[in-house]
């Protein structure tokens, strides 16, 4: 079925998500468009992960909406999975498994076709092509994110969601994965970005929310967000450059308090 | 851009067999371990073959890897597995749970049939013990029953502890304690009460099963007393641990 183009590809309505009597999210509303990569910003335990967790059918929430390519992870889990690719915080498949083997399998659990030949095209398009017999514990951790990335995206998936990938990477890696979102994005895939480099928000996100307290306080393309903010005393306070930079106003609106 | 569809059930278990069949053969070392403690015993105790019987020697053999399996291999995997995340992985594409789960229950039954007939084997060459074809047949099912009480058991435990390194230390506990208790038991050496326990217990109703599964001529209200309350331990077992498991260990 094809995607138009117009349209959301995921609607978040007013997510709630409790942990017991702790509020983790609380009346989260967002859109992620076609072709369009949307960055998530928050201090730990904002609420960011536990938004990913009910996108992705993870966690269920208390209420709320959440609908992945027209069909609402709720009422249709594995039809919103099947049009999710997820690379997760933890790139963790089994050890044991080779490089090609993880391919194989999550092809199959995706029901995507795959020859020796194309797997061996996917292993050189990601600078893999001796790794394939290589277990990927083996793989330096640029080189799992590759493969994290390719998997997430080996089905073709309308929406990907990216739990801080560039996490621990040299700045080449993470150029490198910068480059292969740029090219997702340009062949119409959505992404769902968290981040707490705010480098990263600036250089790939089109749009970006902040949320803290497990809402979103802003909503905005990084630099229409910079210039809103620019006379707030709160971010002129924290400002260290000389010039009001995203990751001063993402400061000056989360507070200076360092969270666990 | 197009929307992707679910795939087969059958191709998207295909799959998970292959890996699970493939992790499983890349840890040969401890399938070894699970089948050698069975057999050491089987041919150590060659000469109480003639006294206690084949069905009883093949039967305890057999019972001891079960519990290895299901205690051993099957829990500690699994709880491994949760805690790196493999599970959450797996979670967030297009799969049901019970496809996860079936695939690797499907291994664990590959290797209760492994372990069976290496049992039965060894005791052929080793021991000399053989059984009529009834005997194996109905041996290698009761096999089957005694084994899901055991991965009913490790359920249970990876349900009821989280961390991987506990899941170890408990379930060696009670590898151990299950061994010794219900061996000791049976060759009378705990006295009448703890005897009686443990001929009920999961380990002695397991054992009673297989060793009157393998003569069937011999079986009677006491064995299927013996097998109705060894399903009801693999009901229970397995019941509470998927009530309480978790596929993450956060």
């Amino acid at each position: 079925m094809l995607y138009p183009t117009n349209t959301a590809v995921l609607q978040v309505e007013g997510l709630h998500v409790n942990y017991g009597s702790f509020r983790a999210v609380v009346n989260v509303s967002f859109d992620v468009q076609v072709g369009e990569i949307f960055g998530l910003l928050g201090p730990n335990g904002a609420g960011k992960t536990s938004t990913l967790g009910a996108v992705e059918g993870l966690l269920h929430p208390q209420s709320g909406k959440i609908v992945v390519a027209g069909y609402n992870v709720q009422e249709n889990p594995l039809l919103a999975r099947a049009n999710l690719g997820v690379q997760l915080q933890a790139t963790n498949f089994q050890p044991e498994l080779t490089v090609s083997e993880i391919l194989q399998l999550y092809a199959g659990i995706y029901g995507v076709a795959i020859t020796k030949e194309k797997l061996q095209a996917i292993l050189a398009d990601i600078q893999l092509e001796d790794a394939g017999k290589k277990r990927f514990g083996q793989l330096s951790g640029g080189q799992q994110q590759r493969v994290s990335l390719v998997i997430a995206t080996i089905h073709h998936p309308p929406l990907i969601l990216l739990d801080e990938p560039t996490t621990g990477l040299d700045p080449q890696s993470r150029r490198q994965l910068w480059e292969r979102m740029e090219t997702l994005r340009a062949h119409n895939h959505a992404i769902l970005l968290t981040t707490h480099s705010m480098e990263e928000a600036e250089a790939v996100c089109d749009r970006i929310a902040i949320i803290d307290h497990g809402q979103i306080i802003a909503i905005d393309r990084p630099q229409t967000l910079v210039d809103k903010h620019r006379n707030d005393p709160e971010v002129i306070a924290v400002s260290r450059k000389g010039r009001i930079t995203l990751e001063d106003v993402f400061i000056g609106l989360t507070g200076r308090t360092v969270r666990s | 851009m197009s929307t992707t569809t679910i795939p087969s059930g059958r191709t998207v278990l295909s799959s998970l067999l292959r890996a699970d069949f493939t992790t499983q053969w890349r840890n040969r070392k401890s399938v070894v371990l699970i089948l050698l403690i069975p057999i050491v015993i089987l041919i150590s105790w060659k000469g109480l073959a003639f006294k206690l019987g084949g069905a009883f020697v093949l039967s305890n053999c057999i019972t001891i890897g079960l519990i290895a399996i299901g205690l051993m291999g099957y829990s500690n995997a699994v709880a491994r597995d949760r805690e790196k995340g493999i599970f959450q992985r797996l979670r967030v594409a297009p799969l049901t749970a019970w496809s996860i789960m079936a695939s690797r229950l499907t291994v664990q039954l590959a290797m209760i049939l492994l372990l069976t007939a290496a049992v039965f084997i060894a005791g052929f060459y080793a021991d000399h013990i053989s059984l009529s074809p009834a005997g194996y047949a109905v041996g290698f099912a009761m096999a089957f029953v005694g084994g899901s009480v055991y991965l009913g058991l490790g359920q249970a435990v990876v349900g009821l502890i989280k961390n991987a390194e506990t899941v170890s230390a408990v379930t060696r506990l009670v590898y151990f304690a299950f061994i010794m208790v219900g061996m000791l038991a049976d060759l009378g050496a705990l006295g009448n009460t703890i005897g009686n326990a443990a001929k009920w217990s999961p380990y002695g109703t397991v054992k009673m099963i297989l060793a009157n599964g393998m003569q069937p001529g011999t079986w009677n209200q006491h064995s299927s007393i013996a097998l109705a309350v060894t399903v009801g331990y693999a009901l229970v077992f397995s019941g509470l641990g998927i009530k309480w498991f978790r596929w993450s260990s956060r």
